[in-house]
């Protein structure tokens, strides 16, 4: 911005921050608050934002049952499962992608796009049915599989990218040297492109956290993810927003960290796609 | 060694490994994901319902397809699917746009606001659908309450009236994903030249006047890639819908994904499942491949 701004413009700009901020903020409040409330506060109207009697109680209540723990251990093994899985898969074939000098494996990089794409509803059917007839379902393994045919498109994706941005230099030089182009992966690629990899895993830690459709059709009672958790909890006869918001907050954490305290990482991935092709 | 010689085993050596880094996706792929879309055409062609107690497959040809046409709910959650598209999409560039200008300065009040914007398109969208839910609930939600303050009398809660509810849910995806269009935005204004600014300047174009005539023409490929990656997200929702409404009330807010899936996995209805999901399949690569021509020329 070349020119001065004038003073009623700088206060039309400020108000409509704090305008987009309340609206983006607001929900995400309203869950903190409310799993600090006692449940006859958080059903008072007008609510009460500001001022409030805090307390720990819907923490105490919720870490006293022994599923929430089953909930959440599900969700970690699901995750760094699908995430470890992604990244063996995925990392080393963007490199692939990055290096070859064939057009036909250049442009099958595309077909990982368009694998990203696929409705969750198209693939879910027909995995749902040969998972039964292999009697995995309700094993981790089912949803670490479906999950991991979205995310390790992504990290092929992401990972090509940015391998493609690693000067070839230092790995000709190991190859002069002579070592095999494997060990210039590993030794000379790998570690210069570490940046890369954590937003690669951010990515796939984000998505497998956070999903739902898969776990919903492809858990049973004793795999159930935290999401699922939620669910129950908000469904079950005595309805609490206290528990509910509990559970949601355990569910958001992953979210919160990775957006507050690596979301240099985090936008690497979210452009990704836009900035190149 | 001859030198020729040495290279071109060294280019076979190279082109071996390179297979041998991109082979265990391949493999992965094929079966985990080109395997069941295979199975799901054949299905397709099946009367297939689980909950037949002898598990029979009739085949059928194509009369799953033809049925899609005759269903008189797909053409209510196709409709809906292009009102909630085009209703997510659009307000969120325009909206995106906005928040990537307020928040383009690199301050650090803006880089902070940034970082927080942040938050809503990482978290599960099963957990912002029910919080919006709560926030709408009739009797205790929030938003109720302060619109009755204004005036607005909004009967069993917007999202349990059929003119509320489809606009209801799309706020929820506009405020999960707006961000999503500011950050793409951003990364477009950040690699913007500097030149024609400082030539218009020159020139005395005001800021009003360089915005429309610069700014807006060069981040048209960002635009582009921001506006197809919305849609195609945009085109699988799901948790949302099955969060707030589960496609009601009546059928307002029922789009094609929760369609297929109570067909599926409600009614266990397969084959017919497997049809409909193959004509959203092919719906959403056709909008797919358009996005990769796009990326793939902006490469040039």
């Amino acid at each position: 911005m070349i020119q001065k701004k004038s003073s009623i413009e700088k206060i039309v700009l400020i108000a409509l921050s704090v305008i987009a901020i309340i609206f983006f903020m607001m929900p995400i409040y309203w869950l903190i608050t409310t799993s600090l409330k006692f449940g006859r506060d958080a059903f008072l109207l007008p609510p009460q934002w500001l001022v409030f009697d805090a307390t720990l109680k819907n923490f105490r209540e919720v870490l006293s049952v022994d599923k929430t723990f089953m909930y959440i251990k599900n969700s970690l093994i699901i995750t760094s499962g699908t995430t470890v899985l992604s990244l063996i898969l995925g990392v080393p074939a963007g490199y692939a992608l990055a290096r070859s000098k064939s057009r036909l494996v250049g442009n099958s990089s595309y077909f990982f796009l368009l694998l990203q794409m696929i409705p969750p509803t198209a693939m879910l059917i027909p995995f749902y049915l040969i998972m039964r007839d292999l009697h995995l379902i309700g094993s981790y393994t089912s949803v670490i599989l479906l999950d991991t045919i979205f995310d390790a498109s992504f990290v092929v994706w992401m990972m090509r990218s940015y391998f493609a941005d690693v000067p070839k230099e230092m790995e000709e030089a190991a190859l002069v040297d002579g070592a095999s182009q494997l060990s210039a992966f590993f030794k000379v690629a790998i570690p210069l492109s570490i940046p890369g990899i954590i937003a690669s895993a951010l990515y796939t830690i984000i998505y497998s956290w956070n999903d739902f459709l898969f776990a919903l059709m492809l858990t049973s009672p004793k795999t159930k993810t935290i999401p699922l958790g939620i669910l129950a909890s908000f469904s079950s006869v005595e309805i609490s927003w206290g528990k509910m918001a509990v559970m949601s907050i355990f569910a958001i954490i992953p979210a919160i960290l990775i957006s507050l305290f690596l979301n240099r990482y985090f936008v690497q991935g979210l452009t990704a796609g836009a900035s190149k092709g | 060694m001859n030198q020729a010689l040495g290279k071109s085993i060294n280019r076979v050596l190279q082109s071996k490994s390179y297979v041998v880094l991109l082979l265990p996706l391949l493999i992965f792929v094929t079966l985990i994901a080109i395997y069941p879309l295979f199975f799901s055409l054949r299905i397709s062609l099946f009367d297939y319902r689980l909950t037949d107690p002898n598990q029979t497959q009739t085949f059928v040809g194509i009369q799953n397809y033809l049925r899609a046409f005759k269903d008189p709910v797909i053409f209510i959650s196709l409709k809906n699917t292009l009102i909630f598209v085009l209703g997510t999409v659009v307000s969120e560039l325009i909206l995106g746009l906005g928040l990537a200008l307020l928040f383009a300065p690199e301050t650090r009040i803006a880089r902070f606001v940034r970082s927080f914007l942040l938050i809503p398109m990482a978290l599960p969208p099963l957990v912002v659908g029910l919080v919006w839910k709560s926030l709408y609930n009739a009797d205790f939600g929030v938003i109720p309450y302060y619109l009755k303050a204004l005036g607005i009398n909004v009967g069993r809660g917007p999202l349990g009236e059929l003119n509320f509810a489809m606009p209801a849910v799309i706020l929820i995806d506009i405020w999960q994903w707006t961000p999503l269009i500011m950050v793409i935005l951003l990364a477009g204004l950040k690699s913007l030249p500097n030149e024609p600014y400082e030539a218009a300047y020159v020139d005395g174009a005001s800021r009003w006047q360089s915005f429309i005539y610069i700014t807006l023409p060069l981040l048209k490929p960002t635009f582009l890639i921001a506006f197809l990656t919305r849609t195609i997200q945009s085109f699988k929702v799901f948790d949302t819908i099955y969060a707030t409404t589960s496609g009601g009330p009546g059928q307002a807010t029922t789009v094609l994904n929760f369609h297929i899936y109570t067909v599926g996995m409600t009614f266990f209805d397969m084959g017919y499942a497997a049809a409909l999901a193959n004509i959203l399949l092919i719906v959403v690569a056709v909008i797919s491949i358009i996005y990769i021509m796009v990326m793939s020329r902006q490469q040039y």
